[in-house]
């Protein structure tokens, strides 16, 4: 229990911090803006190039693929980044030296913030793909074939929840470098949801890629947590679920022991070196 | 000869964004990061589905986009920041000219953004070759009237962040998405091609952004001359100086209004 409170105390600031700035409703909703103009700008860009090409060929079934997969990236990158922002802002207004002071390792309020980063992210993405899903259906006069079931359901909210792992070492891998420098950080989510826009197969299949870059992008486990939460609305595309989601558990697992290790040694190697509440580096 | 004290003011802006750019290169690395790697996504996109005659679509949308972010993050919300930093007050008491702080800001901010539309330009061009039209003193006129424009809107929402507190930077992404996509920053948002309704057309053309995108593909992907794009740039000068004026307005008004409330240099709200 010792572990749980500290954790629960840092989801629960990470609400107030995200959300409780306005009117909750007002916040959450405005917060699902991006995700939803993000997908319907990839989704367009699919219609236009398809339909104005002379080797492409409009298929709704490929406008899902890149509705739900845009969706899914801007899932990611919307809390995996969230350690970043917690411990850079926490050390520009103060915060965060009141944290380390504490006993426990400020891995557990990273993690705190990342999960409740992890429920807003999904009720705004879902909010975002449901939305876009109607509008473009209305736009493009077409069909989408999104299957929506309680057991399709159920196996997206796995999927989404095998995820956290490997966005969690993500955000530790991401938070070791700003417990040290105070500049980069602010460009992170610029990176991090464009490196998933090229690399997880959000947007087109990684076999688009050249050799080797297709096969290391193949094995993150974000595409693989795409693919599976893809599969589960689109059947068919993946050409199994349980595959990709074991994929993405496994790879999950391991950049978050490995990233781990490493803000562990960052933070003990910050405090010695005396930066870890320095505001400019 | 001296100088005016406008100018001086506006020159000691620019002067200041740009020694913090290219004073430290990293700032160069930290603003290319999400031009290059989108533009580089979304021309897979295109390339992926057989559309290559579309990828330049996808490289200028990010060449556009680095300026559209130092629009919103660099222009609209520092006054904030410098309310919070308490430097607004040094502008408020100073005899400096707000709009000529605002002007130095802009143009240190073109150029100090160059080099990362330069890189998002260099990268796309190696990688996929798009084919080009170009009539390229329609390019250099459309840019550059785009770039006033844009940054006069910029200088507009600088003015009315002021008035608010910590909701500045959750607005800025709010905007930065939809004003994207509406603006067709990589696709066609205006005519026939144009997956948009007429009045969604109508109201994403108040956007500078739009109108910019759109005559910045004639020009430089079907070869379209001034002559034939005309009315485009008329209204892309008649934006800049619009808003311009407009945003003057409101910075005198606010100002006004913050010095008789006392709210103009309340740092967090």
């Amino acid at each position: 229990m010792t572990s749980v409170r500290p954790l629960l105390a840092s989801a629960w600031m990470g609400i107030q911090h995200d959300i409780a700035w306005t009117n909750p409703v007002l916040s959450v909703a405005l917060r699902a803006v991006a995700p939803f103009a993000a997908a319907m700008t990839v989704s367009i860009i699919y219609w236009f190039g398809s339909s104005n090409s002379a080797a492409g060929v409009f298929n709704p079934q490929y406008l899902a693929f890149v509705l739900i997969g845009s969706t899914l990236y801007a899932h990611v990158a919307s809390y995996a980044w969230v350690p970043t922002q917690a411990i850079a802002e926490g050390k520009n207004l103060s915060v965060f030296p009141h944290i380390y002071i504490t006993s426990r390792s400020t891995a557990f309020y990273v993690a705190g913030r990342a999960l409740s980063a992890f429920v807003i992210s999904t009720i705004t993405s879902v909010a975002a793909l449901v939305v876009a899903y109607y509008v473009l259906q209305s736009f493009f006069g077409v069909q989408i074939p999104v299957l929506v079931t309680g057991s399709s359901a159920l196996l997206f909210g796995v999927a989404l929840i095998a995820n956290i792992p490997g966005a969690l070492g993500l955000g530790y891998l991401l938070g070791a470098y700003s417990l040290y420098a105070s500049k980069f950080e602010w460009s992170l989510p610029g990176y991090v949801s464009g490196l998933l826009m090229v690399f997880s197969g959000a947007l087109f299949p990684t076999t688009t890629l050249p050799w080797p870059l297709s096969v290391g992008a193949y094995y993150l486990p974000f595409t693989q947590f795409i693919a599976a939460a893809r599969e589960a609305l689109l059947p068919g595309t993946s050409g199994s679920y349980a595959y990709p989601l074991a994929l993405c558990v496994l790879g999950g697992l391991l950049l978050f022991a490995g990233s781990l290790l490493v803000y562990f040694a960052a933070e003990k190697k910050a405090r010695k070196d005396g930066v870890i509440d320095r505001r400019l580096a | 000869m001296s100088v005016s004290p406008w100018m001086r003011t506006m020159k000691a802006r620019a002067l200041v964004r740009l020694w913090s750019v290219f004073g430290e290169p990293l700032w160069v690395v930290v603003n290319m990061g999400f031009p290059v790697l989108s533009s580089l996504a979304l021309s897979l996109l295109y390339y992926s589905i057989g559309a290559t005659n579309y990828i330049g679509f996808a490289v200028l949308g990010g060449v556009m986009v680095s300026f559209w972010g130092n629009v919103l993050w660099s222009m609209a919300s520092q006054f904030n920041w410098d309310k919070q930093e308490g430097l607004f007050e040094i502008y408020l008491t100073s005899p400096a000219s707000i709009t000529a702080i605002l002007i130095g800001m802009s143009v240190g901010g073109i150029v100090a953004t160059v080099p990362s539309a330069g890189i998002v330009t260099a990268v796309g061009w190696a990688l996929f070759h798009p084919a080009v039209d170009a009539s390229w003193g329609g390019v250099a006129l459309t840019f550059a009237l785009t770039l006033a424009s844009l940054y006069a809107m910029g200088m507009v929402l600088s003015s009315l962040y002021l008035t608010y507190g910590r909701e500045a930077e959750s607005f800025n992404e709010v905007l930065q998405e939809p004003v994207s996509m509406l603006s067709g920053l990589y696709f066609p948002a205006l005519g026939s091609q144009s997956p948009f309704p007429f009045a969604i057309q109508a109201a994403a053309s108040l956007i500078p952004l739009t109108i910019g995108m759109d005559a910045l593909r004639k020009t430089l992907f079907y070869g379209n001359n001034i002559g034939q794009v005309w009315e485009d740039l008329l209204v892309l000068a008649v934006m800049a100086g619009v808003l311009l004026f407009i945003s003057t307005f409101f910075l005198r008004l606010l100002e006004t209004r913050g010095r008789k409330q006392g709210t103009i240099s309340v740092r967090i709200r």
